[in-house]
């Protein structure tokens, strides 16, 4: 009997018989970066989680918090994989308080059920994220791995929408930061510190977030530009104007014949105005924003609404579904950027893909200085090993000389096996990892999978 | 270390000019806008980064306290030196490193007043948001160490949603840069720990801030009540109905006389509150949104709304707001500002229930506070030469603080715990709560040289 096997029984008293698996057909669901967990628990209550986090930590067994697992290819590959602590019994929308605009939520729920619970309320609410994997997303791996979405150019992140996180520590400690006030400073901020900490301090249990009503009215603007430099200064143009868009987004020409936007000119340069709020605003910028473009040198000037204008920035958040769908082997890059850069990286992002013989589709929340980066070429990604990993050298330099660092958030393991997928290091890591060690000294939370070794 | 060779040391790091240490000195630097006195052992004015992690490095090998000050506007003892030390002030570094409009950023040093870089920001039409009540002299610094709010951070957010980057001396003196200019870089948000940690984890000796263009039109509303739960019960009612507006402030008319006293800002003095209301944005729909507005303040039973019609009506209004805390400290001597703070829902039962501590400790408390957060600022006044006054004021500012805490609230919006509510944090959290924050202090200050002795009350184990 392995170690493993003799601390099962406890697991099992502590979730319950049914709510683990240890059969390893099933773990292979569970598996990261082609590793397999030895056995994954439910836990049903934040006291259970504690219960397990206790016990993993008396043992020295490392856990993987999971929830719908769409975020679990972003980091090192993992080393010792004992027990993946899935957060998917934990899916309670435990205070829904419209009338203060908070609403407090366990981390297994997905976002899309949060959004369609939210709409049903009063007048109709939403939670101002739009992060990747619309469907499938928990809340605790959005939170836990900072996730965003186009709208974050007028809502924020995780760090401006969260102002409650309980969480339980590597000790099996309850704790509890924040509240469901809009202000509090309150003691030192932890929900900053666990939001985006993928999992290495803390299992994020239940997280409380500022609410918005739903837009009275909303709709996108399109605009495809034959050069890059033209989309970006537009893109600049307009973000540095009074207007008030949710999103600029620009895509290149391999992004916009993904996504097959109901425009004339596909494979161009496409700028996405994304605008939400007040109906009399929306209208205005609609027509003035066009007109501008019209000046610029836009092809054409799309409006979408309702349906089309949804199925549009659907498309644009679940792009990597969408690749993973059609079968194709991808790598992902998420670069933070200069916002003035955008336009800058994204044209030597194309010209180092090019000479590498992959194809790049490329789409940019250009006012927040954030480009998604998917480098494919079917088969061709395993046997162009070599140059895919100059290829990542290449963007990273680039990015650095932005001032930012790129991350890549998905590859094969032997590609993976060859990089720090986390970028460059940066000075403040040893602090980090002294805050690593302070509060995980065992270093029992998804051990050495994030930036730093932490 | 006797304090004259410390003295010595230290100027040769910044300057004998530059260092103070007199008796005068000792005791001009000793306090805040808070209620507490300590005496450090001395100032020192550095110049640069490189002095200051010197210093620090100093303070580190001697167990000596450091606590990084600039005006001193903060209203929770977070500058005492309760444990003596040297304090840092950053008057020198008070320099607009750059103003980056491509990429809406600003680089500052800690000592630059708020309001210094919104002037030059204006040329450029331009705009860093959070406004502190102080912004006239309340630092960068100061704002990063205690995630200061204002007026208008109810759409916008407080300052830890407008800090993106820093530079930071560590209390060991080594130099860190967190975050940037740039977003989400890989690692854990140490920017957005430090902010409001309030010099307790490091000394920024650099911030870089988000800034934007400014809003195309703005509209400021007063509506005037004969009661004051009325005017929270309007905002509980327009944060229900899904506005949220850029600010939503109450007066009340303790509040009100004293401002008319001074500022005239127009507000009637037979009201018992005043709600100032401001919306900004895109002009197009904003007359239907305030008519909604208004709407809902007559149904709260507002007596009259009414709106500023000229950039000079919006001026004067604001000026009775922002002179409030200023105009009630000529009423009496002293006064104490709670700083609890409670869901939107509350506000109505919860400003009830303050006016009955100050009936039960037969205490004079004034009303003036962001509503629309649910950030009460009730001020207590009272002359502290009065011993059984000021122990009154103690009780009742501790119990203001239990009930924002019972109604599902925390102690502090905006002000911090400091020296003042080490105690009540237990009122919110538990010995877990707190051992988890004693970790972070401890990883990055393991030998409590940052501002110590405050925030974390201790643990029993």
């Amino acid at each position: 009997m392995s170690r493993i096997e003799k601390l099962i029984p406890k697991l099992k008293e502590i979730v319950g018989e049914t709510n683990l698996i240890q059969d390893p057909e099933k773990l292979k669901a569970c598996s990261v970066d082609g590793k397999r967990p030895k056995v994954v628990v439910f836990p049903g209550t934040i006291a259970e989680v504690s219960k397990v986090v206790a016990y993993a930590n008396e043992q020295s067994l490392t856990i993987l918090p999971m929830g719908n697992g769409t975020k679990m290819g972003i980091g090192t590959i993992p080393g010792k994989m004992d027990v993946v602590l899935s957060t998917l019994r934990l899916n309670r929308m435990t205070d829904c308080d419209c009338d203060n605009l908070t609403l407090s939520a366990e981390s297994g729920i997905t976002l899309g059920e949060v959004q369609k619970k939210l709409g049903q309320e009063g007048k109709g609410y939403f939670l101002p994220l739009d992060p990747p994997h619309t469907l499938k997303a928990t809340l605790g791996g959005i939170v836990a791995t900072n996730s965003s979405g186009p709208g974050r150019l007028i809502y924020g992140t995780a760090r401006d929408l969260i102002i409650g996180i309980k969480a339980v520590f590597p000790n099996g400690d309850i704790v509890a930061s924040g509240g469901k006030t809009v202000k509090n400073v309150s003691g030192y901020d932890m929900c900053k510190l666990l939001i985006g900490s993928y999992g290495t301090l803390g299992i994020l249990c239940e997280i409380t977030f500022k609410l918005l009503p739903l837009p009275e009215r909303e709709a996108t603007l399109l605009l495809p530009f034959v050069r890059l430099e033209e989309a970006a200064q537009f893109g600049r143009e307009i973000l540095q104007s009074q207007y008030l868009p949710s999103s600029i987004e620009i895509l290149n020409g391999m992004a916009v014949k993904k996504i097959n936007p109901p425009i004339a000119q596909q494979g161009n340069y496409l700028v996405a105005i994304g605008l939400e709020g007040v109906a009399e605003s929306i209208e205005r910028q609609v027509s003035e924003i066009g007109e501008r473009a019209k000046k610029k040198s836009a092809l054409e000037i799309a409006v979408l609404r309702s349906e089309s204008h949804s199925s549009f920035w659907k498309a644009i958040r679940d792009f990597s579904e969408g690749l993973a769908e059609e079968g194709l082997n991808f790598i992902s890059f998420k670069s933070n950027i200069l916002i003035s850069r955008c336009g800058e990286v994204m044209g030597s992002y194309e010209k180092i893909a090019k000479e590498s013989g992959v194809d790049c589709g490329l789409i940019c929340h250009s006012g927040n200085g954030i480009l998604y980066s998917y480098v494919f070429g079917g088969k061709g990604v395993r046997s162009k090993k070599e140059s895919l990993l100059n290829l990542i050298r290449e963007f990273s330099l680039v990015a650095v000389k932005n001032e930012g660092h790129p991350v890549v958030e998905s590859a094969p393991p032997d590609i993976k096996k060859r990089i720090d997928v986390w970028g460059e290091p940066r000075g403040d890591y040893e602090i980090m990892r002294r805050l690593k060690k302070e509060i995980d000294p065992k270093g029992i939370l998804n051990p050495g999978r994030f930036a730093g070794g932490i | 270390m006797e304090r004259e060779r410390m003295v010595e040391e230290l100027s040769k790091i910044v300057g004998k000019e530059n260092v103070l240490s007199s008796e005068t000195d000792l005791f001009l630097y000793g306090y805040d806008a808070s209620l507490f006195k300590a005496k450090p052992d001395c100032i020192l004015f550095p110049g640069s980064t490189e002095e200051v992690s010197q210093i620090v490095k100093f303070c580190h090998r001697e167990h000596i306290p450091v606590i990084a000050r600039g005006s001193g506007t903060n209203l929770s003892g977070g500058t005492i030196p309760t444990r003596g030390g040297i304090i840092l002030h950053f008057s020198r570094m008070n320099k607009i490193l750059e103003i980056d409009i491509e990429n809406q950023r600003a680089v500052v040093e800690p000592g630059l007043f708020t309001l210094a870089l919104k002037n030059q920001l204006a040329r450029y039409g331009f705009v860093y948001q959070p406004d502190p009540a102080s912004e006239k002299v309340s630092t960068f610094g100061g704002n990063f160490a205690e995630n200061s709010g204002g007026p208008h951070c109810l759409k916008y957010g407080v300052t830890t949603n407008h800090i993106l980057g820093a530079e930071v001396v560590l209390p060991d003196g080594e130099v860190i840069q967190v975050g940037g200019k740039a977003l989400d870089n890989p690692g854990y948000d140490l920017t957005g720990l430090l902010v409001g940690s309030e010099g307790t984890l490091g000394i920024a000796t650099q911030l870089t801030l988000r800034i934007m263009p400014k809003s195309e039109a703005v509209k400021t509303m007063l509506a005037i009540y004969n009661s004051l739960e009325d005017a929270g019960r309007t905002v509980s009612a327009i944060i229900a109905d899904g506005i949220v507006p850029a600010t939503l402030e109450i007066l009340d008319k303790l509040t009100i006389k004293a401002v008319e006293e001074s500022v005239h800002a127009g507000f009637p003095l037979d009201a018992e509150a005043v709600l100032l209301i401001e919306i900004d944005g895109l002009k197009d729909g904003m007359e239907r949104l305030a008519e909604r507005i208004m709407e809902i303040c007559r149904k709260n039973n507002a007596r009259e709304v009414k709106s500023a019609k000229t950039e000079a009506e919006r001026t004067q209004l604001w000026a009775g707001r922002k002179g409030a805390f200023g105009a009630l400290s000529r009423l009496r001597p002293n006064y104490l500002v709670c700083d609890g703070t409670v869901p939107r829902t509350k506000l109505p039962e919860v400003l009830v229930q303050v006016m009955e501590v100050s009936k039960k400790y037969g205490l004079t408390i004034a009303n003036v506070f962001h509503a629309g957060d649910g950030n009460l600022h009730p001020l207590i006044l009272f002359d502290e030469r009065d011993e059984e006054e000021l122990r009154k004021v103690h009780l009742a500012g501790s119990e203001i603080m239990k009930l924002c805490a019972d109604a599902g609230g925390t102690i502090s919006g905006e002000h911090g715990i400091g020296t003042e509510k080490m105690k009540e944090m237990f009122f919110i959290f538990s010995p877990q709560d707190i051992a988890a924050m004693r970790k972070v202090k401890k990883a990055f200050d393991p030998e409590d040289i940052c501002n110590p002795g405050k925030i974390l009350p201790e643990v029993q184990a």
